[in-house]
């Protein structure tokens, strides 16, 4: 390794060169440099498809695992001690957020609500046969299941009810979603650094000769790379921004879309926090893309 | 400058040897052909000089230092105080001749002072001056060689290595080539020259490094081609 101050002094005195370098190498090369940048472009596209379909598929699951509650039916014939006993056990239960108590008078008074007069003949001298209830909300949602068979075995209870069949279906869906999703962008990844590395590899390859004539008029491999790496942040930067710029007007266009056609049910992200995700992984995703394709396509050639 | 001892290069484990046991020393300032028939270890020899290469067996000190044992990030600095010419002159082919030339000045830190000071003059001594601005594709393989050893100047290297300068020239500028080289060792610089270029090699009647089938079988001051051929 070069000293410190020896890389500094070449360094400095080298900086314009390489800057200059940098620009001159991206213009002389710069159909090379379009279809590098071009591959980044359709790979980061894809994959940022991809993240945007996923964000909002994990939002409107999660949207929908918040709705996710227990119903605990209190037995009619439950004394005031039991009452006490169970409010304590579920109020203090660490996997519990909220419990809620529901007067068997308020579900009847829901119940009207829900109905308006279809329910009619009900007044309220007479007796109420609906059950009060706590309504529970879990800490995690996927722990529903576990939660209400142990409720069942609470002194007082009656019945627990917590969406049967249609909870379990959500959260293995919801795996399902998480797991192609994470293969998928793994996949993705990995086929973006092997086009990227390739296609840099391409433009590295049509200036071996450039290389191997600096080797020998004594260049160091320093000196050789910083453009190379600069060509590759540029192009990785420019490959990440330009499918962000697509992503923010196709996802404007179909929020507009979601909304114009009354599909609200989807309740998609907003434009500007999903950009903002996007940006976090995309951006550096790119840029470390261009450096390490530089870096690994340039190896051989430094070895003259 | 240069000195050999007993020195081997093999390519491949079990393949024959490349140079075989080779011992020389070349002082500063000389001018020196090293001769042969193609495969005879010549280019080899260079590609040593300038640590392309290690040797498998024995020494070979470049400027005081084993180049054997030199460590990679040490190499350019060697290299800085050689000046390579080639057979195929190894231009950039979409700059000019300036561009070439500064490029070799640009790589090892010049300011752009000194390379508009350089440039011009080196262009000027290979008889390039009105060349400057000339893309090298547009120039005649005389004067590629001109601008390779402009390049190869520029940097006032201690040492010229030239690698079949004139292989790919006509007779004519062959000598033009080859007395550009002469006047540039009368400056001081040591000059290697590998060919197989009898004519030019007994014309200049310098020392003369004789290699067959990777040994060492002749090395003559004033030396002529046609000695051992």
């Amino acid at each position: 390794m070069m000293n410190k101050r020896g890389f500094i002094l070449m360094f400095i005195s080298g900086f314009r060169y390489i800057i200059a370098e940098t620009f001159k190498g991206l213009y002389r090369n710069r159909w090379m440099c379009i279809t590098s940048t071009g591959v980044v472009v359709v790979t980061l596209l894809m994959l940022g498809v991809f993240m945007l379909v996923n964000l909002n598929v994990g939002h409107i699951t999660e949207t929908v695992k918040e709705q996710v509650e227990i119903v605990v039916y209190i037995d009619d014939s439950a004394g005031q001690n039991e009452l006490a006993e169970l409010e304590n056990m579920l109020s203090g239960h660490p996997g519990v957020a909220e419990a809620r108590y529901i007067s068997n008078e308020e579900h009847m008074n829901r119940l009207q609500r829900q109905l308006g007069g279809m329910l009619e003949g009900y007044d309220s001298g007479m007796e109420n046969p609906l059950l009060a209830s706590y309504e529970v909300k879990t800490v995690v949602p996927e722990s529903v299941v576990d939660l209400a068979r142990e409720f069942e075995t609470y002194p007082g209870v009656s019945e627990v009810f917590y969406g049967q069949g249609y909870v379990e279906n959500l959260f293995s869906v919801t795996r399902v979603i998480q797991l192609v999703g994470l293969a998928l962008m793994v996949g993705l990844s990995i086929t973006a650094v092997f086009l990227i590395s390739h296609t840099i590899k391409l433009t590295v390859m049509m200036r071996k000769k450039e290389i191997s004539i600096m080797k020998y008029v004594g260049a160091t491999n320093w000196f050789i790379r910083w453009p190379f790496l600069l060509e590759g942040l540029l192009m990785g930067f420019a490959g990440a921004v330009l499918p962000l710029l697509a992503l923010y007007y196709i996802y404007q266009y179909s929020v507009e879309w979601v909304i114009v056609n009354n599909l609200l049910f989807l309740n998609l992200l907003p434009v500007e926090e999903v950009i903002f995700e996007l940006a976090k992984y995309l951006v550096p995703l790119g840029t470390a893309l261009g450096i390490l394709g530089s870096t690994f396509s340039m190896g051989r050639f430094l070895r003259v | 400058m240069v000195e050999a001892k007993n020195m081997c290069m093999r390519y491949s484990k079990c393949g024959d040897n490349a140079l075989e046991d080779i011992s020389f020393f070349i002082d500063r300032g000389e001018f020196v052909f090293f001769v042969g028939s193609s495969g005879a270890g010549k280019s080899t020899l260079l590609k040593l000089i300038i640590r392309e290469i290690k040797p498998t067996e024995g020494e070979l000190k470049v400027f005081g230092r084993d180049v054997g044992r030199l460590p990679r990030h040490r190499l350019p600095y060697l290299r800085r105080n050689i000046g390579m010419v080639f057979q195929d002159f190894r231009l950039i082919e979409d700059r000019t001749a300036f561009d070439n030339v500064a490029f070799a000045m640009m790589v090892t830190g010049a300011t752009r002072r000194e390379i508009r000071k350089r440039v011009p003059h080196v262009l000027g001594l290979v008889g390039l001056q009105d060349k400057a601005e000339t893309r090298v594709c547009d120039l005649s393989g005389g004067e590629l060689q001109r601008v390779g050893l402009a390049r190869a100047i520029a940097n006032r290297p201690a040492m010229i290595i030239a690698d079949e300068p004139t292989g790919n020239l006509d007779p004519g500028t062959t000598f033009d080539i080859m007395n550009l080289l002469r006047s540039i060792n009368l400056r001081g610089t040591t000059v290697l020259v590998a060919t197989h270029n009898r004519d030019i090699v007994d014309r200049f009647k310098k020392r003369v490094l004789y290699l067959e089938g990777g040994k060492l079988v002749g090395d003559e001051q004033k030396g002529i081609y046609t000695h051992v051929h």
